[in-house]
């Protein structure tokens, strides 16, 4: 007994609902760590929710009764999580990807009805009424035994208003039914801490403090204890058996479970965790109810009364035992009320309320939902303790326990058959289920609200003496399965009830479709969204579903619209249930009729493998990675590649593409062919149009450059096939200035050759007019005469020389690598190549220096060495300013690198121009690269000095700057010196 | 998947074998901590096989880490 009876009770209580609150206001303002808060731990001691006062109070009763009969509460939860990848794993991949939230959210998207849901929310309500009675009646049995004054169903409903305000508070704050409530989650775990500790305190009270240890009880269980143990009657095994299934489909059925398990948004990791994690718990809690019997047994107290179920109280004189027990059961209690009613309440809104009356009008939907739910948190709460205060105040723990979960029980042929039959259909469901239902309320409903027995009278005398829970469990689950099996097989299945069941199957194949939709874009989306919910709340959603989809709010591409589509609907389903949300996608965004039929999404199929291809094993797996090496092939393709559907959308964009392009495949990928970036869409309609399927260089605005690309596609024409249109895309742009240049310099030959006539023609009148002159200076003394005459022959002389140069440079450019290699005069070879540059106007001012002394020679075809010169200083004079010089210099060097005594003539060409892009530097030697304005150079200039410089085994080097200069550019070519050779001396 | 059809047939056997519990109740020849150790042991295996299924996994993930488009 507590020293101070109610009052300290009164506080304990309401000091520990205290700490709740301050636990999940904690979380929920961010002052515990948010690793802490979302720890698998944290989640898998929140499961422990399902350890309600029946695992403090109840499983003494049934151990008392049944021995270790009582195990079977933890035993069949712990075959559920243990079974959690083939079980558990596919019930969370449904809630999560279609935002189930409830079992009747999970059986209106499976059966296509909302009728459906509603007649599940109705079977758990009726079912789980008695066991919020259970949690209600501990509270206030507790209170009232402890105190040993007042009343204990008004004790029960002052902690029921308590329990209530603390789940409208932490449980109905979102905006969302099925959001995740981390400060709940914590408080739950708090709470399944505290039950546990306290239990493994009470049973080390008994062990330590009763016993002498674990010997002494055994010793204690071989003795005197023996007889005691004689009064329980374990359970036969087939009632064994039912009880195990009972307790195993609660895990999966009960609305709590169901909420913590697959609403609040578990990660799969954590739920394949809790599959030895919850069982741990289940163990560590069951452990102490038979020491604390025994301990009461070895007390001498009388465990045959009805006080069995509080025998915890009586294990110690001690006030602080009593507090462990109160508050174990407390915690216990409160944590169900909490959950279920969360739980409930979502259903009734999504079910029942927002069946009967469509949300759609409401001005503020979310505010509006937000309160109904509190009101119906409330509701429930308050409906527990008046079934406690009417009906179950007659009734035993055990009594109130199992016709719950053989209620909700019926719900399990029903879950089974959404997993594993996708021929169950809803008229087969709903028959087993009311069949079931029936058969509950005849057997375990009627009679807790005093009718006698209903089902017994019906059953044949031999099967009267079984207990009526185990005749209602069997009948009626056996009665509800067959009533399923055979109306699924006699009527017939929808198209809807196909596509869900294909959904839900384990084994599914879903292959989504690639369907347009009405709507062009997201504003559109939002435009008619808004008619069903309104301006706000439709932009609000849209933004929810882009956010999470990662999508930007000017995304148009049909395959982010038919994803931003899915992702409503399922976000609509967490706010007012699956029936609801697919009413108003159907309604308000519904895809457009297409003549042809409806293609596979073949990216969202991919999407999804990529997702779980971990999880796949044996031929499946290897299927997979062929898949995997067949598309790498295509996206490493050297070439671009972009594959568009039948209907226009694109499928694939290669990397070579997205490189070329400049296009990331996943802003692409997805579109419409007629919505790709310029000039993609042009160039795609222009080659779908070709009858050849072919276009060769078409240009092309592409990072600001003009390219020229080749298309080809694989089908001969695409509206004569279902199939889809593979498309290469080549970079002809190189292919395309090469034929360019060809056609330039095959016309640039044709007039050097025209040139090289015209010189020709030029040179006999000139030869003509230098004889002239020649003969004029032998016929006259006048010395103005004289000097005209000599003007006259020297320019004639530089006109042959020119045209000479000319004719030179005109042949040079067709000898080859078979020419004579003669010695030649680096000096002469730069003043010839000198007078061709000064030919042409530009450049004048500019002063060339040419420094190389003439006895300094290579080896070498002089016109070639000439064409080398020509180019070197016109690249030099283009790139210097007006006023500068250019400096030729020649010296001779020693050729150590390849360790020979021969010498090499340096012949440098140094200009004080802006020098050169160290970005280009290195490509200068490759054809089409210039430095020069667009149209004034062909890129081939110094490919051609190098290429000649290569012929006569020399070397070309750029510096750019020069050594010693601050700008400016210095090619330095290093060509084979000639050397005289050495006077030979005469023999004596 | 081999992970799975031994979890599948651990809970089978046990659902098939577990009314042996019952006789524990008030059997001199039995501890009474027998039922509890029997599902330490149960809980042990299930811990052992979920690690090993996740390194199963972790080798899987290596052995495929080119991504896809």
């Amino acid at each position: 007994m507590i020293p101070s009876g109610l009052a300290a009770l009164t506080g304990l209580g309401v000091g520990y609902l205290m700490l709740l609150f301050a636990c999940a206001t904690a979380v929920d303002r961010g002052w515990l760590p948010r690793s802490l808060v979302r720890h698998p731990a944290t989640h898998i001691l929140a499961l422990g929710v399902y350890a309600s006062a029946w695992a403090i109070h109840g499983s003494l009763e049934l151990a008392q009764r049944s021995g270790f009969g009582y195990l079977a509460y933890y035993l069949g939860v712990a075959g559920t999580f243990l079974l959690a990848p083939v079980l558990l794993i596919p019930i969370q991949r449904l809630s999560r990807t279609y935002q189930l939230a409830s079992l009747a959210d999970l059986f209106t998207f499976r059966f296509r009805s909302r009728w459906v849901g509603t007649l599940v929310t109705i079977v758990s309500l009726l079912a789980v009424l008695p066991l919020l009675a259970l949690q209600v009646q501990t509270i206030g049995t507790s209170i009232y035994r402890l105190s040993g004054i007042g009343s204990a169903d008004w004790y029960a409903l002052g902690f029921s208003a308590l329990i209530a305000l603390f789940a409208m508070l932490f449980g109905a704050r979102h905006n969302h039914l099925n959001a995740r409530h981390d400060g709940l989650l914590a408080a739950i775990a708090f709470e399944s801490l505290v039950k546990l500790a306290a239990m493994l305190a009470l049973g080390a009270i008994a062990l330590f403090g009763i016993f002498d240890g674990p010997a002494d009880l055994q010793a204690w269980l071989n003795g005197p204890g023996q007889q005691a143990q004689q009064l329980s009657e374990p359970l036969d095994a087939s009632q064994w058996r039912t009880l195990l299934l009972l307790f195993f489909a609660a895990a999966l059925l009960m609305p709590h479970m169901f909420h913590i398990t697959f609403a609040e948004t578990l990660s799969r990791r954590t739920l394949l965790r809790a599959g030895w994690g919850l069982p741990l718990y289940l163990l560590l809690i069951a452990l102490p109810i038979p020491l604390i019997l025994w301990g009461a047994q070895r007390q001498g107290i009388d465990v045959g009364a009805n006080n069995v179920a509080y025998l915890a109280f009586d294990l110690s004189y001690s006030w602080w035992a009593d507090a462990l027990a109160f508050l174990a059961g407390l915690a216990a209690a409160s944590g169900t009320l909490i959950i279920l009613s969360l739980a409930l309440s979502g259903m009734l809104i999504n079910h029942l309320v927002l069946v009967a009356r469509s949300p759609l009008d409401r001005p503020n939907l979310y505010h509006w939902l937000r309160w109904l739910q509190r009101g119906l948190i409330a509701g429930v709460i308050a409906a527990g303790w008046l079934f406690y205060r009417l009906v179950g105040i007659e009734h035993d723990l055990s009594s109130l326990g199992l016709a719950a979960f053989v209620g909700m029980a019926q719900c399990l042929p029903g879950l089974l058959a959404l997993l594993y039959w996708p021929g169950a259909n809803r008229t087969g469901m709903v028959s087993g289920l009311c069949t079931g239902l029936l058969i509950w309320l005849l057997g375990l409903g009627l009679p807790l609200v005093g009718v006698d027995q209903p089902l017994t009278l019906l059953m044949p005398d031999g099967l009267t003496s079984y207990p009526p829970w185990y005749l209602t469990a069997l009948t009626s689950l056996i009665a509800n399965g067959l009533a399923l099996i055979l109306v699924s097989l006699t009527t017939p299945t929808s198209t809807g009830e196909r596509a869900a069941a294909e959904a839900c199957s384990v084994d599914a194949v879903v292959r989504p479709m690639r369907l347009p939709l009405m709507a062009a874009n997201a504003d559109e989306m939002t435009h008619q969204l808004s008619h069903a919910l309104g301006e706000s709340v439709a932009q609000r959603e849209i933004e929810r579903a882009q956010q999470a989809l990662g999508q930007s709010p000017s995304e148009a591409r049909p395959y982010a619209l038919r994803r931003l589509r899915d992702r409503i609907q399922a976000n609509l389903s967490g706010l007012m249930g699956p029936a609801i949300a697919q009413d108003i996608v159907d309604r308000w965004l519904p895809y457009r009729q297409m003549s042809q039929p409806a293609t596979e999404d073949i990216h969202f199929v991919e999407r999804r493998l990529e997702g779980r291809r971990t999880r796949l094993t044996g031929l499946p797996r290897e299927l997979d990675d062929l898949r995997r090496h067949h598309r790498q092939t295509l996206l490493r393709l050297p070439t671009g590649l972009c594959v568009f559907g039948s209907d226009g959308e694109l499928l694939m964009w290669n990397d070579a593409l997205a490189k070329f392009s400049g296009i990331a495949a996943s802003t692409v990928v997805g579109a419409h062919r007629n919505s790709l970036p310029t000039p993609w869409s042009a160039l795609f309609q222009r080659l779908l149009s070709e009858p050849s399927g072919k276009l060769y260089k078409q240009p092309a605005q592409i990072s600001g450059d003009t390219r020229f690309l080749g298309l080809r596609r694989s089908s001969p024409h695409p509206l004569e096939s279902n199939g889809s249109t593979v498309i290469l895309v080549e970079d002809q742009s190189e292919m395309k200035w090469l034929e360019d240049e060809l056609v330039h310099s095959a016309r640039l030959a044709s007039i050097g050759q025209l040139a090289a006539g015209v010189a020709h023609e030029i040179g006999n009148p000139v030869t003509g007019i230098s004889s002239l002159a020649q003969n004029l200076r032998y016929d006259t003394d006048n010395p103005e005469l004289l000097e005209t005459a000599h003007q006259i022959q020297e320019l004639t002389t530089r006109i042959s020389t020119i045209v000479s140069s000319l004719v030179g440079f005109a042949h040079g450019g067709r000898q080859a690598i078979n020419a004579d290699m003669v010695p030649v005069s680096i000096a002469r070879v730069t003043d010839q190549a000198l007078h061709l540059i000064q030919l042409t106007r530009s450049g004048e001012d500019i002063c060339f220096v040419n420094r190389c002394l003439p006895q300094l020679q290579v080896i070498g075809d002089e016109q070639r060495l000439q064409q080398v010169m020509v180019n070197l200083l016109s690249n030099a004079r283009d790139a210097s300013p007006p006023g500068d010089t250019i400096t030729i210099d020649a010296h001779i060097e020693c050729d150590t690198a390849h360790g020979s005594n021969s010498n090499l003539l340096r012949i440098s060409v140094t200009d004080n121009g802006e020098g050169i892009d160290p970005a280009i530097r290195d490509h200068l030697f490759e054809p089409f690269t210039t430095t020069k304005a667009p149209g004034s150079g062909t890129g081939l200039g110094l490919p051609l000095v190098h290429s000649i410089i290569s012929e006569h085994n020399g070397q070309i080097d750029i510096e750019s700057p020069p050594t010693g200069q601050a700008q400016g550019t210095r090619i330095v070519l290093r060509l084979p010196a000639h050397q005289e050779p050495p006077p030979i001396d005469e023999p004596l | 998947m081999y992970v799975y059809r031994i979890m599948l047939l651990l809970v089978f056997c046990g659902y098939l074998f577990s009314p042996l519990l019952m006789s524990g109740w008030g059997n001199s020849d039995m501890a009474w901590y027998r039922p509890f150790a029997i599902w330490a042991v149960l809980i042990a295996l299930t811990g052992w096989l979920s690690w090993k299924r996740r390194q199963d996994n972790l080798r899987q993930r290596r052995g495929h880490h080119e991504p896809s488009q």
